[in-house]
């Protein structure tokens, strides 16, 4: 007999709907079902949950709206099955941090667009409020093609562009990290939506990218191309820089999303974290001394010189290879976390052309975003010449990276390698700040390089000389001397010419003692005028 | 045997070729260097292998991604 209390209970018990809440994420867990998973598995590819499974810290993954999708019920009105929403997400942790991420199942329908009450995913979805709201990071894990003409069909109206706007992710990009692997075939909104990142990723040879895929574009102009050829790696990371790195597999890009992260501020309201570094922050490395040739025509391995400067193991490469004339990385000096810019010499003596001013543009930014300190490893000849540099717009495009550096108020390190010359050398100073410029005794600068520089200047004497050529070298040898660094270190137009060994102590003290000044300035940037 | 064409990662022009045909090479290895902005750019073996040919002469105008060497891996 049941005593008051039990009968209570027994009335109040929610099992049945807890029982049919376990049934519901159940079929969400199911995805598309097995044989689309099998599907999606043999093109070598994992599934949205495995991937999250793979990129966060293990059991960190707290799903939000696993019961959204599709009902279908019999007729009695129970449930029968539910075709999940095509977007998994929630709130997870990497390396102990909260962030905001989630991506499309593309085993529902290829991950094409859902509607519901609220958008999940994508433009202006529940996981951009996630990251905006509580100032975490966005990763979004990008393996969908958007909108499909389908819809019309279902709304019986067609939709006006921006009914699911990009305004929240235009936000996100002045507040917080966001980073978009593509792990499949991306276009339209999905495509965009990659793009309005901080740091793009994607998988070489199983994703690809682009405004419109192959069926459109023969559709629009007749060209037939796979869709490799038009949104793969070597076109959408090498060639375009539409993405920043290209990774060999989806373990590397988990790995490549982890290491960006760790190098950022939840927010622009913190500073990036600081690691403890058991590398001296005095380590003085012998092969500096060495490693720029005396030969002034003979290149040399800028790589291996950062490396030896920054905390070991600490370089991270953005854009690697995609205007190869500069390279732009994040690093550690003294366990604080520094953005380097570098000229490389082997591409073009380290000239910057169009595609390296736009990698420069964008880091700078990234850097005085996040209060992250930038330094210079110069050795830029200037801006590319010749008539496809001109054609290609160098000159507007390289005024723009000057431009982004002098609106910059991150502190930034001037270290003159070799060259230094004309804007593109201007625009490696901290003119905002205490421009601080040190140089190696194999600096060298001015407005143009001289060799370059007496030809135009001197051209009546050379012409009228009866040996031009002997004339020519005469000038240049005379101006020569007067461009030794120690003379502009007398007038104090460089601050300090330094043992190249002495760099890195050099450089840690300075982003050391500028944490006070980070420490104070923080919050978003809001920068006014008309980028060039 | 599997080969692989070296490029140049600059446009200039073939100052000097400092290998030659049948000559083993390591990854690493300058296989020619190309004049460009009045810099010795090497064209670097992406690979180990044996210099098959030169698809350029020396003095010849080269163009950004131009193959200039075919190597057999």
């Amino acid at each position: 007999m049941n005593t008051p209390d039990t009968a209570h209970t027994i009335a109040n018990d929610w099992s049945p709907e807890v029982d049919e809440l376990r049934r519901r994420r159940g079929e969400a867990e199911r995805l598309g079902g097995d044989e689309a998973v099998a599907k999606h598995h043999e093109r070598g590819r994992s599934t949205i949950r495995e991937r999250i499974a793979a990129l966060v810290d293990e059991g960190s993954f707290q799903e939000v709206g696993k019961l959204t999708g599709t009902g279908e019920y019999d007729a009695r009105g129970r449930i029968a099955r539910v075709t999940p929403a095509p977007y998994v997400m929630g709130l997870a942790q990497i390396d102990g941090r909260p962030v905001a991420l989630g991506g499309e199942d593309f085993t529902i329908r290829g991950g094409t667009s859902w509607s519901g009450d609220r958008k999940k995913g994508g433009q202006g979805g529940f996981i951009e409020d996630l990251a905006y709201q509580y100032r975490i990071p966005l990763v979004n894990l990008i393996d969908g093609s958007g909108g499909s003409v389908t819809s019309i069909r279902r709304r019986g109206h067609a939709v006006f562009p921006g009914v699911h706007g990009f305004e929240r992710s235009v936000a996100l990009m002045g507040t917080v990290p966001v980073v978009s692997a593509v792990m499949g075939t991306a276009a339209g909104g999905p495509a965009g939506r990659a793009i309005l990142s901080h740091f793009t990723v994607m998988v070489k040879g199983s994703a690809q990218v682009f405004a419109a895929g192959p069926p459109v574009v023969e559709r629009s102009l007749g060209q037939k191309i796979t869709k490799e050829d038009l949104g793969g790696s070597h076109l959408a990371v090498d060639v375009a820089g539409t993405i920043d790195n290209a990774v060999a597999n989806e373990a590397a890009c988990f790995a490549a999303i982890r290491r960006y992260l760790s190098y950022m501020p939840q927010n622009v309201w913190e500073l990036p974290p600081a690691t403890p570094c058991d590398d001296p922050v005095d380590r003085r490395e012998e092969e500096l001394l060495r490693i720029v040739p005396r030969e002034r025509r003979k290149p040399y391995d800028m790589r291996k010189l950062m490396g030896l400067v920054i905390d070991r193991g600490s370089l991270f490469e953005i854009q690697p290879t995609f205007g190869k004339a500069v390279i732009t990385a994040l690093a550690r000096l003294g366990g604080r976390v520094v953005g380097v810019i570098a000229n490389n010499p082997m591409v073009y003596g380290g000239a910057m052309d169009v595609k390296a001013a736009r990698k420069q543009t964008h880091f700078i930014e990234l850097c005085d975003c996040f209060h992250i300190p930038i330094v210079f490893l110069v050795d830029v000849p200037g801006f590319m010449v010749g008539k496809d540099a001109e054609a290609a717009a160098t000159l507007r495009e390289g005024m723009r990276s000057v431009y982004v550096a002098l609106q910059a108020s991150v502190p930034m390190y001037t270290v003159v390698v070799r060259k230094c010359y004309g804007m593109a050398g201007m625009g490696t100073t901290d003119k905002n700040g205490l421009d601080l410029k040190i140089a190696w005794p194999s600096a060298e600068w001015g407005s143009l390089p001289i060799e370059g520089g007496v030809a135009a200047a001197f051209r009546r004497e050379i012409a009228e000389h009866h040996d031009p050529k002997q004339r020519e070298a005469e000038i240049e040898a005379e101006l020569r001397a007067f461009a030794s660094p120690f003379r502009t270190a007398e007038a104090f137009g460089v601050e300090d010419i330094v043992d190249p060994r002495e760099t890195r102590g050099y450089l840690c003290r300075f982003v050391e003692a500028a944490q006070g000044k980070l420490r104070t300035t923080l919050g978003p940037k809001t920068k006014t005028g008309v980028r060039p | 045997m599997p080969r692989y064409e070296a490029k140049t990662d600059v446009t200039g022009s073939v100052w000097k070729i400092v290998t030659s045909v049948g000559q083993a090479i390591e990854a690493g290895d300058t296989i020619m260097i190309v004049e460009s902005m009045k810099m010795e750019v090497p064209v670097i073996a992406e690979e180990g292998g044996t210099i098959a040919a030169f698809l350029v002469t020396e003095g010849m105008s080269v163009a950004e991604g131009d193959a200039v060497a075919v190597v057999e891996r």
